[in-house]
């Protein structure tokens, strides 16, 4: 299969996917939308190993890196600074959705900065941070 | 860093897409390197100059 070829089925997957979820959410079945992605995710995968063209090399490699240091810069800060809002407004409300949707974004930011540190020093051991 | 692959590439009457797929990699990154705008890492810089069968510093400049 060629890239071109691919490109089209990659957009009608997401299409399938995206119009199978919606009805899934219209009619309340949870079951037919997890259907959906794994069927979505299974597809491509089997898919992508029959594209014969390159798909991945170093420089997408280098534009994903970039794009997640950046995405991570955003959503961290502005994580944490909406978790402190919905929480010092809510002080004297502990236990309301409000406040509890601070803590819930408090987490995510902290789960987010330990997957960034874990992988961070994965990476550095791997390639040598000593110079060794 | 400037490179001559644009030249190279019409000497032997290659397009970018077959220079890419024997160097493997995507046509993008091709475009790219030809620009100026993607520097390659030295590995491929090492895959295209094998390709053009010259040595890198004939083929890239610093």
């Amino acid at each position: 299969m060629s890239y071109k070829t691919f490109k089209w089925v990659r957009i009608f997957m997401a299409m399938f996917i995206a119009a199978t979820v919606s009805i899934a959410v219209t009619i309340e079945n949870a079951y037919l939308a997890l259907a959906a992605v794994i069927v979505g995710m299974i597809s491509m995968l089997l898919i992508k190993r029959n594209v014969k063209e390159v798909l991945v090399d170093e420089m997408v490699k280098s534009i994903a890196g970039k794009s997640a240091l950046m995405a991570y810069s955003i959503t961290v800060p502005v994580l944490a600074l909406l978790s402190l809002v919905f929480m010092f407004s809510n002080l004297k409300e502990r236990g309301s959705d409000m406040y509890n949707l601070g803590i819930i974004l408090s987490y995510i930011a902290l789960a987010q900065m330990f997957i960034y540190s874990f992988f961070y020093y994965y990476y550095q051991r791997k390639y040598g941070r000593d110079g060794e | 860093m400037e490179n001559k692959i644009r030249v190279l590439r019409a000497e032997k009457g290659m397009t970018q897409e077959d220079l890419a797929e024997k160097a493997g990699v995507t046509r993008q990154t091709i475009i790219a390197i030809e620009k100026g705008k993607y520097v390659p890492s030295l590995e491929l810089a090492f895959k295209i100059c094998k390709v053009f069968n010259k040595k890198i510093e004939e083929v890239f400049n610093y």
